[in-house]
Order: structure tokens, then C-alpha cells, then sequence
């Protein structure tokens, strides 16, 4: 009976991982197409697709934007979230409590309803192109750089500081000579994930883009609710899965990747 | 560290100096988080409650009407009976397939188990609109099943698949499980095993193991997993568009749509009606699962 029931849950595990992993291999099979149509299995294999993406003014555009975006955005969020977690780390009780709150509750707020609000907002102010998304995405990529900085703040000895400090060093060279280098593949790691989460984010770009400044998903999502022309986007979400599995890796190395499902 | 000892004595200006600065430094997250975060939200309940207008972005009146129209007008309750009836068909079947695959999960070698975490955690990392295009892939007309079938010969012509509540919950599901099945696994892994091992030890069957033992000390990770994908299945707008096709609508199709036809204070209510029923859902599933009950655990 019990013998039973494990091979169920093997069973229904490998369905599971099919439904989640199997669309985006078919995806990632179809970029290499060398027909001219979506076809299962491909006619053929050849790397015209990606040629074609590279020639499409929009769609490198829009991948070179997402890159400038993320990259500005997680060097944002992560100069904040230290500073953040450098504070949050040496509180205790209700403080500590509020201020991780405050600073997570991106993760679970309803994007849609943050980026209406801040179109709304730049709207009133006046601001508006592709700062005003960059502050967004600022917002959007901290909490997972918060937490990853966080949780390598709480495993560094913080006595190191204190000694560092009644030798005469100040906080600042304190915080470079001493805490960067053995928390840094927790920053690191915080920027990649800001970088991540920036590079594929929808629901705020949807209000925040425009025309001469949209992002790779946006674009992609433009050109998938017209018909036609589909393989482009095949060869665009390959690019995309390539460069996630590079920065997956990197930060498997650094902290390891299930530990940041954990927290 | 006895200051005595090392012959340094923190000066009381350099302490306050000291204290300042580090205050001054936590006050640059805050005031980012009070400016691009709580205040547009405040903001943007304010603009829900004033009336609509043609030339500004909004008028000037305080008024209820923005809210009025959604509570009577029955094309409104549609919307949101269907929004709850594919919330709650995305997180109940998530919950169904998630808990014994997180099971069978949690039962493996660490080794394996990292890798069986790494390959939910890196979908999660694409964006979703890459993941529902591969749904499109699978079920489109010149999708694989289509292909398949007709290749078997059990169809002439393709099916159409897209464009129903059925590819919506599926696709939002699967887009959706990983984060199920990490919440569970993570929270059936730090089960100590010594609860079930006296379960069984004194006579209990491996079935009323689970259910009185198992099951209550893994409701915080069931609790978090059901609040995220029930959250997230609401602001998935791009999700719902692509595989719903341009005429089926959730809420969150009308809070885009409305904000799309400059209509703002309409976009404002029907945003924090959005969030009114994440919140009520969400405090339902903490009231039934009780995740408080299992210790250290919020």
C-alpha cells in the first residue's frame, strides 16, 4: 500500500515537472526551427530565427533596453537593500518586524495595482520615460535582494565590525575592508536576483513603457497578440532562457540556489 | 568587549556621530519606500474616491460613485465571480498536485533534493510571458497536441484549444506551481521526523499519521503557497490576455483596461476592489489552516 502510494507521488511528481519545464523546452526547440511557420517537431534546424531577431530593430532594441534597465535597477536595489539590512540586522523584536515588512511587501502586493499607482503618480508629477520604470523595477527587485543580503548579514560575525572598529578603523572603511569581502557573494547574488526579476517583469511594465523605451517582455507579449511571425519570439525567449540559466548558475555557485527558494 | 582593555573609549560625540549616520542611512531606503511605494498607493486610493473627468486626470469632488457602479452593475459581479472561481480552481489544483510531489521531495537524498528545487526555482526566474507563450506552443493550432492528434489520425481538422477558462487555469497553474510546491517542500523538510516516528510508535497507521501529525505542521508552507499563487493569479494580466483571448476578462483585465481609456478613477476603485479580495481571500486561508497554531512559525 505504502509501496504504492510512493510511486504515485513519483509518478504525479514527473507529470508536474512536464507541465512546468515541458512548455519551454518545445519553445526553446521551435527557435531553432528552419521552417517558415510554428511546426512540431521542426522541419528542420538552423539558426535563421535568430538571425532574424537580430536584425529586427524592435526586438534587439528592446532586449538592449531590458539589459540598461535591469542593470541600473539592481545596482539600485542593491545599494539600498544593504543599506537596509546593515540596520535591520542589528534590531531586534517589533523594529526588525516592520522594517523587514516594509521592505518584502513588494513580493506579495499586487504588481498591477503598484504600477497603476505609479503611473498615476508620475503622471501627476510630471515624470515619466524610462526613469520612471528603472525607480519601479528598483522597487520590484529589492525584497530579493534585502533577504539575500540579510540572510548573509546574519551568518557574518558582526563582533568582526567591533573589532575592526576599536582598532580605529571608521564605518566606511569597516564596512569595505572588512564585511564586503566576506558578504559580498550574498550581494552579489541579491543583484543578480534584482537584475532576474527586473529582466522578465510585466506587470509593471505594462503601464510604464512606451513607445522607444519597451522592454524585451513587453515587446514579446506586443507581438504574440497579433498572429504571425511567432518563430522571432521563439529565437527572443530562447535568448532569454539562455541568459537566465548563465545567472542561475552564477548564483547556485555563490549561495546556492535552493537556499534562496527557503527564504 | 570590555573598552578598558584595548585603552579606547568611544568619545560621546563620535557615538552620537555614530548613531546619527547609521540613522541617516536606514532613512534612504525608508523615504525610497514612502515616496515610489506607500505614498502612490495612498495616492492612489484618494483619486478612487474622487469623480471621474474629461479634461484633468481627475475632478475635484470627493464621491463613492466609482465604487457604487462596481457593487450594482451585474456585469461587475460576473467579473469578479469569475475571478474568484479561477483563483480558487488555479490554488485548489495547485494545492492537489503540489503536496505529494513536495512529499516525494521532501523524502529524497539532500543531493537530490537540491536539484529537484533548483529546476522549480529556475522557471520561476523566465518571464511569464515566454512561459505562456510555450502553452501557445503546446495548445495552439499548430501546436504540439494538435500536431500529434492529427498525426495519429484521431482528428482531420485542429482543435481549438486557446482562448478558454480551461488553457487559462491551466497555464496560470503551471506558471504558478513551482512556488506551491517550494512553500510545501521547504515546510515538510523541517518536520522533525521524531513526530511521526512517536505517531506510529504509539499504533497510529501511516494514514492517521498524516492527517493529525504530518498535514498540521506543514499549514504554514500550504498557507504561504495557496496566499502567493492566489495573489499572483490576480495581477497576471498578460497570462489571462494571452491565453484567454481579447474577450475574456478578470478583474485585473479591467483595472488595465480602464487605465488604457484614461478612465483613472474608475482603474482606482476597481484596483483596490483587486486588493480587497486578495485580502479577504487571503485572511480566509490563514482563519481555516490556523498556520499560527505550528510553533515559531508566523
Amino acid at each position: 500500500m505504502n509501496r504504492l502510494g510512493h510511486i504515485l507521488q513519483i509518478g504525479l511528481a514527473g507529470l508536474a515537472y512536464l507541465l512546468i519545464l515541458g512548455p519551454t523546452i518545445v519553445v526553446v526547440i521551435v527557435s531553432f526551427s528552419a521552417g517558415e511557420t510554428f511546426a512540431f517537431p521542426p522541419p528542420g534546424l538552423s539558426l535563421r530565427w535568430f538571425v532574424e531577431f537580430f536584425a529586427a530593430d524592435n526586438m534587439t532594441g528592446a532586449f538592449l533596453f531590458s539589459l540598461r534597465v535591469g542593470a541600473t535597477a539592481a545596482i539600485a536595489a542593491t545599494v539600498l537593500a544593504t543599506l537596509a539590512a546593515r540596520f535591520v540586522v542589528r534590531q531586534r523584536g517589533a523594529t526588525s518586524g516592520a522594517l523587514q515588512s516594509l521592505f518584502t511587501a513588494p513580493l506579495v502586493f499586487p504588481a498591477i495595482i503598484l504600477g497603476l499607482a505609479l503611473l498615476l503618480f508620475y503622471r501627476t508629477i510630471n515624470v515619466g520615460g524610462p526613469a520612471g520604470l528603472v525607480l519601479a523595477h528598483v522597487l520590484i527587485g529589492m525584497p530579493y535582494a534585502f533577504r539575500l543580503v540579510l540572510a548573509s548579514l546574519q551568518s557574518f560575525n558582526l563582533t568582526l565590525e567591533e573589532a575592526a572598529q576599536s582598532l580605529g578603523a571608521g564605518p566606511i572603511r569597516t564596512f569595505f575592508l572588512v564585511t564586503l569581502p566576506i558578504i559580498w557573494p550574498g550581494i552579489l547574488s541579491g543583484g543578480l536576483f534584482a537584475f532576474i526579476v527586473s529582466f522578465g517583469e510585466l506587470n509593471v511594465a505594462l503601464f510604464l513603457t512606451g513607445p522607444g523605451y519597451t522592454t524585451l517582455p513587453i515587446e514579446i507579449f506586443g507581438y504574440l497578440q497579433f498572429p504571425g511571425r511567432q518563430l522571432i519570439i521563439a529565437a527572443a525567449s530562447t535568448m532569454q532562457v539562455a541568459l537566465i540559466i548563465v545567472l542561475a548558475l552564477t548564483i547556485e555557485r555563490l549561495v546556492g540556489l535552493a537556499r534562496v527558494g527557503r527564504s | 568587549m570590555p573598552s578598558s582593555l584595548t585603552g579606547f573609549e568611544p568619545a560621546p560625540l563620535g557615538d552620537f556621530l555614530r548613531r546619527a549616520s547609521s540613522y541617516a542611512l536606514i532613512a534612504t531606503p525608508i523615504l525610497f519606500f514612502i515616496v515610489f511605494f506607500l505614498g502612490p498607493l495612498l495616492y492612489l486610493f484618494v483619486v478612487s474616491l474622487l469623480e471621474p473627468s474629461k479634461t484633468e486626470l481627475y475632478g475635484t469632488r470627493l464621491t463613492l460613485e466609482n465604487y457604487e457602479r462596481i457593487l450594482v452593475d451585474d456585469f461587475y459581479h460576473r467579473i469578479v465571480t469569475r475571478t474568484l472561481l479561477v483563483g480558487s480552481l488555479v490554488t485548489g489544483t495547485a494545492l492537489l498536485i503540489a503536496y505529494p510531489v513536495a512529499m516525494a521531495i521532501a523524502r529524497m537524498s539532500p543531493r537530490w533534493r537540491i536539484l529537484a528545487m533548483i529546476a522549480l526555482m529556475f522557471p520561476l526566474m523566465l518571464s511569464n510571458v515566454v512561459r505562456a507563450y510555450g502553452w501557445i506552443a503546446v495548445l495552439g493550432r499548430q501546436g504540439v497536441v494538435n500536431s500529434v492528434l492529427i498525426g495519429v489520425g484521431a482528428i482531420d481538422t485542429p482543435l481549438a484549444m486557446l482562448y478558454s477558462i480551461e488553457t487559462v487555469v491551466i497555464g496560470l497553474m503551471t506558471i504558478l506551481l513551482p512556488y506551491m510546491i517550494i512553500s510545501i517542500a521547504n515546510a515538510l523538510t523541517s518536520i522533525d521526523r521524531a513526530y511521526s516516528e512517536a505517531a506510529q510508535s504509539l499504533g497510529a497507521n501511516p494514514w492517521r499519521t498524516f492527517i493529525h501529525v504530518t498535514l498540521p505542521l506543514s499549514s504554514p508552507g500550504v498557507a504561504a503557497g495557496m496566499q502567493i499563487v492566489f495573489f499572483l493569479t490576480l495581477s497576471a494580466y498578460v497570462t489571462i490576455a494571452l491565453l484567454g483571448g481579447p474577450r475574456f476578462s478578470l478583474l485585473v483585465s479591467l483595472v488595465y483596461r480602464s487605465a488604457m481609456a484614461f478612465q483613472w478613477t474608475q482603474a482606482a476603485a476597481l484596483a483596490f476592489v483587486l486588493l480587497t479580495v486578495a485580502l479577504c481571500v487571503g485572511t480566509l486561508i490563514v482563519l481555516v489552516l490556523r498556520p499560527g497554531r505550528v510553533q515559531g512559525r508566523g
